[in-house]
């Protein structure tokens, strides 16, 4: 392989987002993320100065919440208290793995 | 390429209503929905549900589908005669061109006429200007934890749907080597600028996101840049102190147990955990190892022990 055949991303620090990237990466309208967030529904975001960001989770959470909506015909809040539930399931698998 | 049953995927009949098909579709979904289904190849057959439904919730599709699937049966050789599909407008119900991606060969080549809307399959368009930012990507890489302490050099292969001139959608694999920088820490993400979708109009390219995932370690796992690591030991160095090497992915480090250390104490040596600012700190848990009784010499030892020794773990009896 070349040296000059290999990419160098950059590390995105403490790995937040903006609300595009994330809108773009999940293939979600911006609108839609920004109703989410204003119905409190999408824990892994906070606003600074008037800006939203995002931390890597965002970005499984937004997908997973957008398929449960899309799949189910869910309403937002069922879609959120799902995402809930299997974040939390995530948790306890990864404590498992660790025992 | 084989025809597909997308009524049988789903298990529904060839006049099944609308209600009918979202109804089994949703059965399906929950059954194997790869978060929590049971099944060993749920996430196959998740995708294989999707596509399916895809293209039966769609009417327009729907139709195309049965019009040309007459005479086919699942399994049977398919090729679809030249503009089959004259006459159909196809438009989508919320999968993305990246989605679609995953969907089979033969999805791509009933349903690859991207009509104009610069998406596969006449999927949703992004934005739908004349002008437009490429579409981010999303993928995950799994690393070795080593990786984190080295950095490291790996290849990604993605799916990736392309028009054609003749309009049709391929979907293309593409293989990127991507530089993983030392520190990287699991969920963090590593931004490949202008590696996603093409933009449309000259508008630049969408980003390739990329988000970090360590593969299970035997003996470490990694909490943010901290790493824990079991330190097996033997009774004697647990009881009396020690100094014992400990081996890291790029160095080797001394570390002094203190006397009458127990299985369960934990040692943290600051600053040796994974690269980066700041550096992880290395949490050792001690965990005693007790030779086996099976030499007379070894039973021998144990037995002095028991008798001179009055320690009993559980309190008074």
């Amino acid at each position: 392989m070349r040296d000059e055949d290999i990419l160098i991303g950059s590390l995105m620090e403490e790995t937040w987002l903006t609300l595009e990237q994330v809108a773009a990466a999940c293939t979600v309208e911006p609108a839609w993320l920004l109703r989410h967030l204003d119905e409190g529904l999408f824990p892994h975001a906070e606003s600074v100065a008037g800006v939203w960001r995002f931390s890597g989770p965002a970005l499984l959470r937004a997908r997973r919440m957008r398929e449960l909506e899309r799949d189910f015909d869910a309403v937002p809040e069922l879609a959120a208290l799902v995402a809930d539930l299997l974040e939390e399931m995530d948790e306890l698998r990864e404590q498992l793995q660790r025992g | 390429m084989e025809f597909k049953d997308y009524y049988q995927t789903l298990g529904v009949a060839r006049d099944a209503t609308a209600d009918e098909i979202r109804k089994a579709f949703r059965k399906q979904a929950r059954k194997y929905h790869p978060d929590v289904s049971k099944e060993a190849d749920a996430e196959a057959r998740m995708k294989e549900i999707n596509e399916a439904n895809a293209v039966l919730s769609d009417p327009e599709k729907r139709a195309a589908y049965d019009q040309l699937g007459r005479n086919y049966q699942p399994g049977q050789e398919f090729r679809p005669p030249p503009d089959w599909d004259a006459g159909f407008e196809f438009s989508g119900r919320g999968f993305s061109p990246h989605e679609a991606a995953n969907f089979s060969d033969f999805f791509a080549e009933m349903f690859g006429r991207g009509g104009g809307m610069g998406g596969a399959g006449g999927f949703r368009p992004q934005g739908g200007h004349s002008r437009a930012q490429g579409e981010d990507h999303h993928a995950k890489v799994l690393l070795d934890l080593e990786d984190a302490f080295t950095g490291a050099t790996r290849q990604i292969s993605l799916r990736v749907p392309r028009l054609d001139a003749q309009g049709r959608v391929t979907v293309d694999t593409r293989t990127l080597n991507v530089k993983i920088p030392q520190g990287v820490s699991a969920g963090q993400v590593l931004r490949l600028a202008g590696q996603g979708s093409p933009g449309m109009g000259g508008a630049p390219a969408g980003d390739l996101l990329l988000e970090v995932h360590f593969k299970p370690h035997p003996r470490m796992r990694a909490d943010g840049r901290d790493i824990h690591l079991t330190l097996p030991v033997t009774p004697w160095e647990a009881a009396l102190g020690a100094v014992v090497t400990v081996d890291l992915p790029t160095s080797q480090i001394k570390v002094r147990i203190p006397e009458n250390a127990q299985s369960g104490s934990q040692l943290r040596a600051r600053g040796k955990g994974i690269p980066g600012k700041p550096t992880g700190d290395l949490l050792l848990d001690i965990q005693v190892v007790l030779p086996p009784a099976d030499t007379p010499r070894a039973r021998e030892l144990y037995e002095t022990m028991a008798k001179e020794l009055a320690f009993n773990p559980r309190g008074k009896d």
